[in-house]
């Protein structure tokens, strides 16, 4: 990600459940949080249920942001949430780094 | 809430999987070399194995676990499914429903008996015919090959999530097979703002470090593969050490460069563009593979169902429930419309419009939960259809189409039992044996053709048989005989025919299991006719018959045309309804002709004054409501169109179930009754008395 992700201005939690039974929800948070705030944080440090979804959300989220020149971080991933991502094959920090933009003192 | 029966389910969700099964075993008897059939087979199967273990149906289980061992060599493409394999893996699935549905019912000997069967007829040496699909996929890999594994290329339907599937779990099954190397493709993601989050948008490019065959893959995928995309390529063996297994990889030492696969540049590159790729940007000018675009795909693209998006199971009886609600809703939102009418107050108007809005929406979704593909009910007569045919040797090619039209469900339900009365006939009297077939110039095997369609507000469904046709001779000697007419009265084709649907009527001239009894067609008639439809024959000597049902989509509610003829109001329906227009005096003067000049084209029309014997004088300006039925353009003139009417349809008692032109009645806003007219009905009347004023003049 070439953006700026020094200073975030606005926090989401995402909830405990982000598997596709809570997804649409969790879509409308950060759909609202973006469309308020011009950078965004996601902490991911509550999520204990994630799957395909939650990682396609995720992607799209950093994706837009960064299409918009709208710094998206994404903080603290739990431990579920990094288990479910090594199991879609985003194998290692690295590849994880790739992908997710993330604030390093925040993981 | 009264939760299901787990049990309950089981033998449902068991029934739906017996139909796949069914289908794709008669299939596989017309088609032999269709792999795709063998596998729905085998998904079938393993699914109520699985099924049946987890429910406790340990039987079940375990002789469709020795059903499944006896057919993998079909599935293996090492013999061939023949006609008595195919009879005899029919038999064993309907020793499973029974196992199922009345386990008491069921004998271990004969279970046996069809197991022993099924082994000898996969143990014979027969030689396999080439099975389409194994000749579009590379072959399987010897252990002892060069080859190191496989190249697989994951793309689901974007549906897959909201079904339960969950890609993971299969990624997961497949690095059992062996080292596995797992790469996200993440091309497709979109932006958030079209994104259906539920939708599956990530694929997945692996590389599968091991000797197993193509067959150990497709298991993985066995319950998913009409639902996504597999290409699959074959790894050739190099020299480098195998890849580190998925959840070490990366977090090592960067792989030599040959390792690297072009698949992670791909998945990095797609959505970081901008940002330096750390581990893989290193390894960014290594040769990549050939890629899986070039390759052939494994197997033609499966036929999908996308019926079964995100479904919900409900019970039948609360359908039914929830439709009586919307009913009585209906009626209650007619009479506060009328209210709203014949007071001033603005504000109860707005809100009576609203719940008039509100209901009508109410009741268009309720009705839509209630509609059923006829395919459901078509795949069933394939069975019978095989059965007869092998019985009464009679090859017979049965041909469904309109599978997607939908009906009411409590019309499919009813539908079924005429439905296997028709196509008894038509093989058993219709189809001519293959010697006389053959003396006609016609070809050994006949033909039944099932189709539905649409036409207006009716379903059409026809039965067609490519047969000898009726012989309205005989039908008219028995008719005689059994002094249902007298000798020598005069009558139409169409009216001679109608004697088939008699009580007890039977030109058979000898009684078989299946039809000559005389039971059957009247019953048939009977059933179609309550449920508001109507039944048509039309034959010709020598080349067939086609028997037409003609039926509502629906026998709960119809928007309607309320009228007034004298001091009666009558429900039109309105999808029968084409315009509506007014009598002119022209019109009016030509008593006796009885056709309207509509638009240059003449339209007969019926006075329903006369024919509803209504009283008091009629209007001064009378309205014509020009309808159609089948073919036919109508007009019927009324005294008054009051308007539309969302009708909630209440049955007839018995006393009235001989007035035929009413086909039921509905209750108004203000608490009275009006008559549902049943158009066709009324247009046969007309017809049958013109006709009937024909024949007596031509005498």
């Amino acid at each position: 990600m070439s953006s700026d992700v020094t200073e975030p201005k606005w926090s989401l939690r995402l909830p405990a459940d982000c598997s596709i039974a809570a997804i649409r929800s969790v879509y409308d948070l950060i759909r609202e949080a973006f469309g308020r705030q011009d950078r965004l944080e996601i902490d991911c440090s509550s999520v204990d249920k994630a799957d395909v979804t939650s990682i396609q959300l995720l992607l799209s989220t950093a994706k837009t942001g960064e299409a918009q020149g709208r710094p998206v971080v994404l903080t603290s991933f739990s431990q579920s949430l990094r288990n479910t991502l090594r199991r879609a094959g985003f194998a290692s920090d690295a590849m994880i780094d790739q992908h997710f933009p993330q604030k390093k003192d925040g993981t | 809430m009264n939760a299901m029966d787990p049990t309950e389910v089981f033998r449902q969700e068991a029934n739906e999987l017996f139909e796949v099964l069914e289908g794709a075993l008669l299939d596989l008897g017309q088609r032999p070399d269709d792999r795709e059939l063998v596998d729905s087979a085998f998904r079938a199967l393993h699914t109520i194995k699985g099924s049946g273990a987890m429910f406790g149906f340990d039987k079940v289980a375990s002789f469709t676990h020795e059903f499944e061992t006896a057919f993998d060599r079909v599935r293996k493409g090492e013999i061939k499914p023949t006609q008595e394999l195919i009879s005899v893996a029919l038999a064993a699935k309907d020793y499973i429903r029974a196992l199922i549905e009345d386990p008491q019912s069921t004998d271990d000997i004969i279970g046996e008996a069809i197991l022993d069967d099924l082994r000898r007829f996969v143990s014979s040496d027969q030689p396999a015919a080439p099975l389409e699909a194994i000749a579009e996929v590379p072959p399987p890999a010897p252990a002892d090959s060069k080859q190191a594994g496989w190249h697989l290329y994951l793309e689901f339907e974007s549906h897959i999530l909201r079904n339960g599937s969950n890609p993971l779990d299969l990624l997961e099954d497949l690095c059992k097979l062996g080292p596995c190397f797992v790469v996200p493709v993440t091309d497709g993601i979109p932006f958030l703002d079209e994104m259906e989050p539920e939708d599956c948008y990530l694929k997945w490019d692996v590389k599968l470090h091991a000797a197993c065959g193509k067959d150990a893959i497709d298991d993985v995928f066995m319950f998913v593969s009409d639902e996504m995309k597999l290409t699959l390529s074959p790894l050739e063996q190099v020299e480098a050490p195998a890849p580190m297994p998925l959840f070490q990889l990366l977090d090592e030492e960067p792989a030599p460069e040959t390792e690297i696969p072009a698949p992670v540049l791909e998945a990095v590159a797609a959505p970081v563009a901008a940002q330096p790729v750390a581990k893989a940007e290193s390894k960014s000018e290594s040769k990549p593979e050939p890629k899986h675009e070039a390759k052939p795909e494994p197997k033609p693209e499966a036929k999908r169902d996308e019926r079964g998006i995100a479904t919900v199971r409900v019970q039948a009886e609360r359908l039914d429930e929830l439709m009586d609600r919307v009913g009585e809703l209906v009626i209650a939102q007619a009479r506060l419309s009328q209210l709203a009418a014949s007071g001033s107050d603005l504000s109860i108007k707005i809100i009576a419009e609203e719940i008039e809005r509100l209901a009508s929406s109410l009741r268009d979704t309720t009705m839509g939960a209630r509609m059923v593909p006829i395919g459901s009910l078509f795949g069933r007569f394939r069975r019978l259809v095989h059965d007869l045919s092998r019985d009464l040797s009679k090859p017979v090619e049965f041909v469904t189409s309109g599978e997607d039209t939908e009906l009411d469900k409590t019309m499919i339900e009813c539908l079924a039992d005429p439905l296997v009365h028709l196509i008894r006939n038509a093989i058993d009297h219709g189809i001519e044996d293959t010697a006389t077939r053959a003396a006609n110039g016609k070809t050994e095997q006949g033909r039944i053709e099932l189709a539905a369609v649409h036409s207006g507000a009716q379903v059409l469904v026809t039965v067609k048989d490519n047969g000898g046709g009726l012989n309205t001779a005989r039908i008219r000697a028995k008719a005689e005989e059994q002094g249902l007419i007298a000798a020598g009265a005069v009558l139409s084709d169409h009216e001679i025919h109608q004697f088939l649907f008699h009580p007890g009527f039977s030109t058979a001239q000898t009684i078989s299991a299946l039809s000559g009894r005389g039971v059957g067609m009247d019953v048939v008639k009977r059933t179609i006719e309550n449920m508001r439809g109507s039944i048509d024959l039309t034959t010709r000597p020598g080349q067939g018959t086609t028997v037409t049902l003609r039926l509502p989509l629906t026998l709960a509610i119809i928007e309607g045309l309320l009228i007034r003829v004298g001091e009666g109001r009558y429900i039109i329906p309105l999808s029968a309804v084409e315009e509506c227009v007014e009598l002119t005096a022209e019109d009016e003067r030509s008593r006796g002709r009885n056709f309207l000049n509509v638009r240059g084209n003449l339209v007969p029309f019926l006075r329903l004054r006369q024919l509803l014997t209504a009283s008091g004088s009629p209007d001064k300006h009378q309205k014509t409501i020009i309808i159609s039925t089948g073919e036919t353009r109508v007009g019927l003139v009324a005294d008054q169109i009051i308007g539309n009417h969302q009708t909630v349809i209440k049955s007839l008692s018995k006393l009235h179930s001989d007035v035929t032109i009413f086909s039921g009645a509905t209750i108004l806003g203000d608490g009275t009754a009006a008559l549902i007219l049943d158009v066709a009905q009324l247009v046969t009347l007309a017809q049958s008395k013109v006709e009937k004023q024909h024949i007596s003049e031509a005498a």
